[in-house]
């Protein structure tokens, strides 16, 4: 049933999706030809078809072309991560034939220029301008994680090699302690933005009542099937708000029992699920997919 | 997406369970419980005072004749059939959704939690609806156009076993198997419980079902309690609910139901704790190993406690069959425990489940009727009232049973397992 009801939401997402894009190329063509902009000659958001490089067919997870180079000329990269005292790590990208130029962005593509981005698994957290940035703890899931550095032109381009995007990786693990804070920082990232935007849909009578303050916050991770700290039993009052912030290293949806409700898991990251504790009894909190108990809301 | 594993829905449906209660009400109950068995060993009767079968006051003819009319059997036996035909055809075209289709409730809540009430306050109900009963009447009728029943064959020599092994079977199915409220499982179970069933009854004659079918023991033995009951001489009488006790047949096996009956409502308790379930989650063998194991431990240690009480019983009191003559007085705590343990799941999984039957979608189960006080309450009050009548019931079976300067040590051992017993129940109700 819950599958089912989560493909239909998606279904409707992607049609909400769809349904922009049209409107989107209805207003373009309405305009009648291209729209003048600020941008000076040849720095358009389009990609350059220039001398630079050939541009494959194949892209990234964005969509953004790979520009390949000739080995010789081709930029390479390195990565160093290293913990830091405070919060999260410092990543060093060492990358030779390569210049960052922030200033130039959005510009056409020129042979050892551009940015880099950051990446969690396969979630872009970052734009990076420089060879140091910080990776901060709360962007980092639970567990042992890769890191990716990728490098990319100024008309955001990937640089490629024989095929294959120019990029290093380095592993990272975050434990409970160090890094623990702030597990919900994906929650509002930009990658996941149309799919908050669908859940406020979804529950959008709920919206002003999910924004209430919060009289407790409950924060459980599932990792190869184990749930931290293991499954026990939370004295609830009757009206109290509760938070749930689950990470959970595999896809999976959190359900609440009794009250029904109901969040998206998406592996890795943290989900929040808040809702209005107003019947009392024993419920049960557990994932669907993997069939975990994760607490027991004890609501009096 | 079918729900997952039998620990979340330990019932097979429902999506609550009961608070835990606090400990003062526990305490209480405990302090009540042990104070009424030791009074009960001084004050109560020195001689046996129940007569089973033979008490009991005749109701009048025209409500008998009304109960044992042909037509309201034929009419209760269609009954029986048509909620069966209902169960088997949501089973087989109905969607795999407990949420949606109504069988898994009326399995586990209508038909399993609702025949405990449903025995109590009408008798062995079981009987007379039990469409397994029909339909080998049916075959019989097609077979050898024989009159129902007029064929005498053999009793089982098993006794009450196979009940037993029955009631573990569906216990197992609730509250064990990977996916006690799928439409597959469900099928599978009641088809190869029909089968079995039949082939014994065709083996047997209808005797069977008496002492073959699961639930017809376990309706016939609850009804026990009910305050109908039949006389010796055939008549409908009503009476006092520890004289119908008293007249349960010590059937071999009646032990092993009784056990099967305590350790399985034990189990369900147990197996809502955190740590248990903790314990089954991250189980190297699997879940439903680990569950099996905890079904078959609660049974176990139910029947182990109850072997040591009747050897000390036979030490102490030299009484013959100590194993089966006491195990009627289990009926009362045992139906302690179902009380305790399913009437949230029955008053409000039964509404749901009903609504659904009757076409609405997702219909929502209705608020319990008791607040958390007041379950507690009943909760306790069912326990020590089960563990009351348990005791008075083994009173007076010891005292029948012993010569009297016996009887007080004879029942002894019977006391120390029934307090054994409840404050068991109590402390499942806690945690």
């Amino acid at each position: 049933m819950n599958a089912g009801r989560a493909g239909v939401r998606t279904t409707y997402g992607g049609a909400r999706g769809v349904l922009v894009a049209v409107l989107a190329l209805v207003l373009l063509s309405g305009c009648g030809g291209r729209p003048t902009t600020h941008h000076k000659p040849g720095t358009g958001h389009e990609a350059a078809s220039g001398p630079v490089g050939e541009l494959l067919e194949t892209t990234d997870e964005a969509g953004h072309r790979l520009r390949q180079l000739p080995r010789a000329d081709a930029p390479s990269a390195e990565l160093t991560v290293r913990p830091d005292s405070e919060d999260g790590w410092n990543l060093k990208v060492s990358a030779s034939r390569f210049r960052f130029t922030p200033d130039s962005v959005g510009g056409a593509a020129i042979a050892g220029r551009g940015h880099a981005h950051l990446y969690v698994d396969d979630r872009k957290v970052a734009r990076v301008y420089g060879s140091w940035h910080h990776l901060p703890g709360s962007a980092v899931p639970r567990g042992t994680h890769r890191i990716t550095v990728r490098l990319y032109a100024d008309d955001h381009t990937v640089w490629a090699v024989g095929g294959k995007a120019v990029q290093a990786t380095a592993e990272v693990t975050a434990s409970s302690g160090g890094s623990g804070r702030g597990h919900s920082g994906g929650h509002h990232d930009g990658d996941n933005k149309g799919k908050e935007d669908d859940k406020d849909k979804d529950t959008s009578k709920d919206k002003d009542k999910d924004k209430a303050p919060v009289d407790r916050t409950v924060k459980i991770a599932v990792r190869d099937g184990e749930v931290d700290p293991a499954p026990g039993r939370i004295e609830v009052k009757k009206g109290e708000r509760i938070r749930l912030e689950v990470t959970s290293d595999r896809a999976d949806t959190l359900h609440v029992h009794g009250y029904d409700r109901e969040a998206e898991l998406p592996a890795g990251r943290s989900a929040t699920l808040a809702f209005t504790a107003d019947r009392t009894g024993l419920f049960e909190v557990e994932t669907h997919e993997s069939g975990l108990l994760l607490t027991q809301l004890a609501v009096r | 997406m079918n729900h997952p594993g039998p620990l979340l829905l330990a019932h097979g449906v429902g999506s609550q369970h009961d608070l835990p209660i606090s400990p003062f009400y526990a305490f209480a109950g405990a302090f009540a419980a042990l104070f009424v068995s030791f009074l009960a060993l001084g004050l109560l009767w020195s001689t046996s005072r129940f007569r089973g079968d033979r008490s009991g006051l005749a109701l009048p003819a025209a409500v008998q004749r009304a109960a044992d009319a042909p037509a309201v059997r034929l009419v209760l036996r269609g009954y029986g059939l048509a909620a069966a035909l209902f169960v088997v055809l949501h089973l087989v075209l109905g969607p795999d959704d407990p949420d949606r289709n109504p069988a898994a409730g009326s399995v586990y809540v209508l038909f399993w939690v609702g025949l405990v009430p449903a025995s109590l306050l009408l008798g062995p109900v079981w009987r007379l609806l039990n469409p397994l009963r029909t339909v080998h009447r049916l075959i019989q009728y097609a077979l050898h156009r024989a009159v129902p029943g007029a064929v005498h064959k053999e009793r089982s020599p098993l006794g009450l076993r196979p009940a037993a092994g029955g009631l573990f079977a569906f216990t197992w199915l609730e509250l064990a198997a990977p996916e006690p409220a799928s439409r597959t499982t469900l099928l599978v179970f009641l088809g190869c419980y029909t089968v079995l069933q039949l082939a014994a009854a065709a083996r047997y004659g209808e005797g069977w079902f008496a002492r073959g079918d699961a639930f017809e023991v376990y309706s016939t033995l609850i009804a026990r309690l009910s305050p109908w009951g039949r006389r010796r001489d055939g008549r409908l009488v009503l009476r006092n609910a520890l004289h119908g006790l008293d007249a349960t047949e010590p059937t071999p096996g009646l032990v092993a139901v009784v056990c099967v009956m305590l350790g399985s409502t034990a189990y369900d308790g147990f197996s809502d704790a955190p740590s248990w379930i903790s314990t089954v989650q991250t189980s190297p063998l699997g879940r439903t190993t680990t569950a099996t194991l905890g079904l078959c431990g609660a049974i176990a240690l139910v029947a182990a406690l109850y072997a040591l009480c009747a050897g000390a019983t036979r030490l102490l009191g030299r009484a013959e069959h100590p194993l089966v003559d006491f195990a009627h007085s289990l009926v009362p705590i045992a139906l302690g425990y179902l009380v305790a343990h399913y009437f949230t799941l029955l008053t409000t999984e039964g509404p749901r489940t009903l609504a659904l039957a009757a076409g609405s979608e997702h219909p929502v189960a209705p608020e319990p009727p008791l607040s958390p006080g007041g379950l507690a309450v009943l909760q306790v009050v069912a326990i020590v009232t089960g563990h009351v009548l348990g005791v008075v019931a083994a009173h007076d079976r010891s005292v029948r049973l012993f010569p009297p300067s016996k009887a007080v040590a004879g029942q002894l051992p019977m006391l120390a397992l029934m307090i054994a017993y409840t404050l068991g129940g109590l402390t499942l109700l806690i945690a």
